[in-house]
């Protein structure tokens, strides 16, 4: 037999309860919705689709590389490689990798079911998106170019493998240390972000990818913005 | 004898206060149970049906299993095929938190991901009938939808729920 303290005590709690579950709507929402929603608007809005080339972008990163490892400028005085991505919408995400190599660790797991959840939304499934890997400026930098791709490719594959966002919805390029996010900060964390940049309509049936490469043609072609 | 009947009412009294107190309780306690009963339905109810969330599913593979991966599946990324076979193989010498959530996650991630591809398949119909101007894969489909035209079929309406966009 329930004493009368103890009946108090319960429906005290089962107030309490009701007050919880009323605030438990808003509450639930805060933490998670606050960065998935905006990452969709900020992702959301293209208003023109750049004339990318990913293809000619990769080879002008190496190319660069290449002609001026030794007498370019200091990694903060580098002009970007890819002026044409600055403008795009775009969020940066933090992803931990393993060191030195193209494998997204398990604290990073969240963020990129967050990055799924975006990419799923339904003000965003008519879009296409570039991956885009970077790195902080230390090591050499062709290597950084190589891992920074690797890297990009492999967020692609997870979102595409694991969240079954369309793989014709996504491309994927890195830029090493050719385009630091904090340049003033050359090895700030934030320079290996991943980022993704809406880059086109999903709809229209454009060709993703040329079907014919031109093979080092291209460094002689690319055209100056 | 004046003071036996007088005793004995009062008596009668209490027992009936105490009977109706305990009557008035024990309903009361019912009451506050069943109330309970509801809301623990109201909260597992919705959950059940709606998938969840990409984060926070893959939110739990990480959190459950990031010393068991960095142990036993260095090198393998998220992955529902290499990831989850290396967490297979190694099902002995995981944690006891990762055991039971790798496979809840994956299957989480799973659900959802094949909720949202069921919604074009068992809404095709109801987006031909109702939003005739939407481009398809635009999710301007699920946008009509969820305006909540009148007659979408109960099938729709579920898959739409299931995938979590409401």
């Amino acid at each position: 037999m329930p004493s009368e303290r103890k009946i108090r005590r319960r429906v005290g709690l089962l107030i309490v309860a009701l007050i919880g579950f009323a605030a438990l709507p808003s509450l639930a929402q805060t933490p998670a919705a606050g960065t998935a929603e905006d990452w969709v608007s900020k992702l959301g809005g293209l208003e023109t689709a750049p004339d990318l080339d990913i293809v000619a972008l990769r080879q002008q990163a190496t190319e660069r590389i290449k002609a001026k490892a030794k007498t370019d400028a200091a990694p903060l005085k580098r002009p970007p490689i890819a002026p044409e991505l600055l403008n795009l919408p775009q969020i940066a995400a933090e992803v931990q990798f393993d060191e030195d190599a193209a494998v997204a660790r398990p604290e990073s797991y969240r963020t990129l079911g967050r990055i799924a959840d975006a990419l799923s939304d339904p003000s965003l499934l008519g879009y296409r998106f570039l991956i885009v890997g970077h790195t902080v400026s230390t090591g050499r930098r062709e290597n950084n170019l190589t891992l920074s791709q690797r890297r990009a490719d492999v967020i692609r594959e997870v979102l595409v493998n694991t969240f079954k966002i369309s793989p014709k919805r996504l491309q994927a390029v890195g830029l090493g240390e050719e385009q630091l996010l904090d340049s003033a900060h050359p090895t700030a964390a934030i320079n290996q972000a991943i980022q993704v940049e809406t880059i086109g309509s999903a709809l229209v049936a454009s060709p993703v990818v040329p079907a014919v490469v031109p093979a080092k043609a291209g460094a002689h072609k690319k055209p100056k913005h | 004898m004046n003071r036996r009947p007088a005793g004995s009412r009062k008596g009668a009294l209490a027992k009936g206060l105490t009977l109706g107190a305990r009557f008035f309780s024990d309903g009361f306690m019912k009451l506050v149970r069943s109330i309970w009963l509801l809301l623990a339905l109201a909260v597992w109810a919705p959950a059940s049906a709606e998938t969840i969330k990409f984060e926070d599913s893959a939110g739990l593979l990480g959190a459950s299993c990031a010393k068991d991966i960095e142990t036993n599946c260095r090198g393998v990324n998220l992955d529902p095929g290499r990831m989850k076979d290396c967490l297979y193989r190694n099902q002995d010498s995981l944690s006891a938190q990762c055991q039971t959530d790798y496979v809840r996650a994956f299957d989480a991630i799973q659900k959802r991901a094949a909720a949202r591809a069921a919604v074009t398949k068992m809404c095709e119909r109801d987006v031909a009938k109702f939003c005739a101007g939407a481009q398809k894969g635009s999710g301007e489909a699920v946008k009509c939808l969820l305006a909540g035209p009148r007659g979408v079929s109960i099938n729709c309406n579920k898959a739409v729920s299931e995938a979590g966009y409401r």
